[in-house]
């Protein structure tokens, strides 16, 4: 079944770097997206919402906090998964984010069989 | 607050965490003092503040044969030659910011509040920090594959309020 997957992060190397390991853990996506922080993925989500979106959480202009709330607001993203991925640890942050809306999150550093692990719940 | 040599140890367990599972490099300690690399050319320093219980700053500095040779690992490529300047400092920044990120979650029992910053990389030649008097500094000098010295200083201090 065909998927497409967007990565929102400030840092375009972090963005590359996720690109890669969701390669490396194997799972296979028709289209990606990238977006620089909350804003530009909830601008994008309006023209071509994706499957899931892979987000970070410290970042300029709209963090991914506010991305989640925003993006549960909206027809076209309201039925997107949502994955954190953030050096932020503490459990009140996860809790806050996941009754918000935010369907999983991943810790930095990463491996690919972490996001082998949260995605593939909702591949199919 | 944190012993100093504790808050070493931290560093040097943090950075070893990111380095394995991301970077694919090996770190070690080496001596207590940065070695010169200003005969290296070109280095670049990855800075990231935070703020809580606990207040102050973590710096990585590295020449740029380093920064390089991290974001090619990074980014699973064999060289990083045609790397862009920023391409490699947004990977140093990802490396102050993933090493930060574990040092929090390692002292979170005895700091659960501290808010991190958004990392920021200057490059330039013989960086260092230069943070106020009353920091105390955790310093832990390594060398990256045995090759590559690297140096990461932690500032801090116990918050006024």
């Amino acid at each position: 079944m065909s998927k497409s997957l967007m990565i929102v992060d400030d840092s375009a190397t972090m963005r590359k770097i996720i690109m890669k390991t969701v390669r490396m853990s194997g799972l296979e996506f028709d289209r990606t997206e990238e977006a620089g922080n909350g804003a530009e993925a909830l601008e994008k989500l309006k023209t071509s919402a994706v499957d899931i979106v892979l987000c970070d959480i410290n970042m300029p202009e709209m963090n991914g906090v506010e991305f989640v709330k925003q993006a549960r607001q909206m027809d076209c993203s309201k039925n997107t998964k949502i994955i954190m991925v953030s050096t932020e640890s503490g459990q009140d942050l996860i809790d806050n984010l996941m009754s918000s809306g935010a369907n999983g999150y991943i810790t930095k550093p990463f491996t690919p069989e972490r996001f082998q692990e949260k995605l593939t719940p909702f591949m199919n | 607050m944190l012993e100093q040599m504790t808050m070493e140890q931290t560093i040097l367990d943090a950075a070893r965490e990111v380095f394995e599972t991301m970077i694919f490099m090996d770190i070690e300690p080496a001596g207590s003092e940065p070695q010169d690399t200003s005969s290296e050319g070109a280095a670049l320093m990855g800075s990231i503040t935070f703020r809580g219980g606990l207040e102050g700053c973590l710096t990585i500095c590295l020449s740029e044969a380093c920064a390089r040779s991290i974001a090619a690992n990074m980014l699973g490529m064999d060289s990083g030659d045609q790397l862009s300047l920023s391409e490699v400092g947004d990977a140093v920044g990802e490396v102050a910011n993933m090493t930060m990120g574990s040092i929090k979650h390692r002292i979170q029992n005895t700091y659960s509040d501290l808010q991190v910053s958004i990392p920021t990389v200057v490059s330039g030649r013989q960086l260092f920090p230069m943070p106020g008097e009353d920091f105390t500094r955790g310093q832990v000098c390594t060398t990256l594959d045995e090759i590559f010295p690297v140096t990461f200083s932690m500032y801090y201090k116990q918050s006024q309020s």
